[in-house]
């Protein structure tokens, strides 16, 4: 499964709404579960899930769910290469 | 989706929440909930502190609000870290005073500007202005003393409000980071108190000021500290007999800084009775309710304290 997928399964776990489709620009201004408890709760799951550690920096430069897909990618990769 | 507040006449607030909004918008809705629990007064409040503070500087309040989202973010994470380890992370006092308090970039762009911002956007924060304003402040009007020290200034916000809202009233603050007491000074000097107000590096165990005084601010310091015992026996010798004191502590709040542990309120009285303290009155307030029992939460306890 691709990083999106994987994600989306994520989002819809923290969320507990099945029907969450993520898109690249969506942002917590289109949820209005996504406070800033369910944001943490958001990383750490995405941490958990996909074996990652995030920086707060990393977190700070995130714009929408795009990017966020993004920097998993990236991180992904630096590790498949390291 | 959060509508937001539409705060017009709060030019200030509005600057923020909007930066949020924009910038962060998970933690936007912290504006409209601190808005629903303490109302007019509390929106008039933090407008007043920023207009005084920022001006119309407005790059210098879009610069405060990121330290504050980097500050927020990061507390939020080492909470969830913390829920894990039951502990904080190992380190001694000169390593978190190598990495926060000598540290200017990191005290200018982040961790001032955010502290100075959660006085007025964390619940239990501001609950503990409130306690400051409506418990303590009633005593040290009453009592007639005429000078305050304020040891650990942070930001100078509590020095600032016991000289505007007791304008009868001298401090001395002291600070082992130069960049604190930087801040407080001009903190201090925009609300027009800087005449009645001077502070210094000093460490007042090694060398404490010649004189007691009527009263002593001592806020969230004791978590920085590897021995807060014996840095509250020195703040005890500070207090004249029958004076009045305001000590604070965090407790299970994580922090780059917070290097002492306290599992409960109650062992922050109970310290403070062992170094001398009587106790008038505490209270403790939690930042928000967790989702589940075993989820810690970041708790200020606050403690009046007389000799």
């Amino acid at each position: 499964m691709d990083v999106k997928t994987v994600l989306n399964s994520v989002f819809r776990r923290v969320f507990d709404n099945d029907s969450i489709a993520i898109f690249d620009e969506m942002t917590a201004n289109d949820v209005e579960e996504w406070d800033s408890l369910a944001h943490i709760n958001l990383i750490m799951e995405i941490e958990s899930e996909f074996s990652l550690k995030f920086t707060v920096d990393d977190i700070l430069g995130l714009r929408n769910v795009g990017e966020m897909i993004r920097l998993i990618e990236r991180k992904l990769a630096a590790r498949g290469s390291s | 989706m959060i509508e937001p507040l539409g705060l017009g006449g709060f030019p200030h607030v509005d600057a923020v929440e909007s930066a949020l909004r924009l910038r962060a918008p998970y933690l936007a809705g912290i504006v409209q909930k601190q808005f629903k629990e303490f109302g007019q007064s509390w929106l008039a409040a933090f407008d007043r502190e920023l207009g005084t503070f920022f001006g119309n500087d407005a790059a210098a309040l879009a610069s405060a609000v990121e330290g504050y989202i980097k500050f927020a973010l990061d507390g939020m994470l080492l909470q969830k870290r913390f829920d894990k380890a039951g502990r904080y992370e190992p380190k001694t006092f000169d390593q978190a005073a190598a990495e926060v308090y000598q540290n200017p970039d990191y005290m200018f762009r982040l961790y001032l500007p955010g502290i100075q911002l959660s006085h007025f956007l964390w619940r239990h924060h501001y609950r503990q202005h409130i306690f400051f304003v409506e418990r303590y402040l009633p005593l040290v009007m009453e009592h007639g003393g005429l000078r305050f020290y304020d040891v650990g200034v942070g930001t100078g916000f509590y020095s600032k409000e016991m000289l505007r809202l007791a304008p009868h009233l001298s401090g001395e603050g002291f600070d082992l980071s130069q960049f604190s007491l930087t801040y407080a000074q001009r903190m201090v000097s925009a609300f027009g108190a800087a005449d009645r107000y001077r502070c210094s590096i000093r460490n007042i165990i090694a060398s404490p000021p010649a004189a007691p005084a009527p009263f002593i601010l001592n806020v969230e310091v004791l978590e920085h500290l590897e021995d807060p015992l014996a840095f509250l026996k020195a703040l005890f010798r500070m207090l004249e007999p029958g004076g009045y004191g305001m000590v604070t502590a965090a407790v299970t709040a994580p922090n780059a800084d917070h290097i002492y542990l306290y599992n409960s309120a109650q062992e922050v009285v109970v310290q403070i009775q062992e170094a001398g303290f009587k106790i008038v009155e505490y209270c403790e307030d939690r930042a928000y309710e967790p989702a589940r029992p075993s989820e810690s939460v970041p708790i200020n306890a606050a403690v009046i304290v007389t000799r």
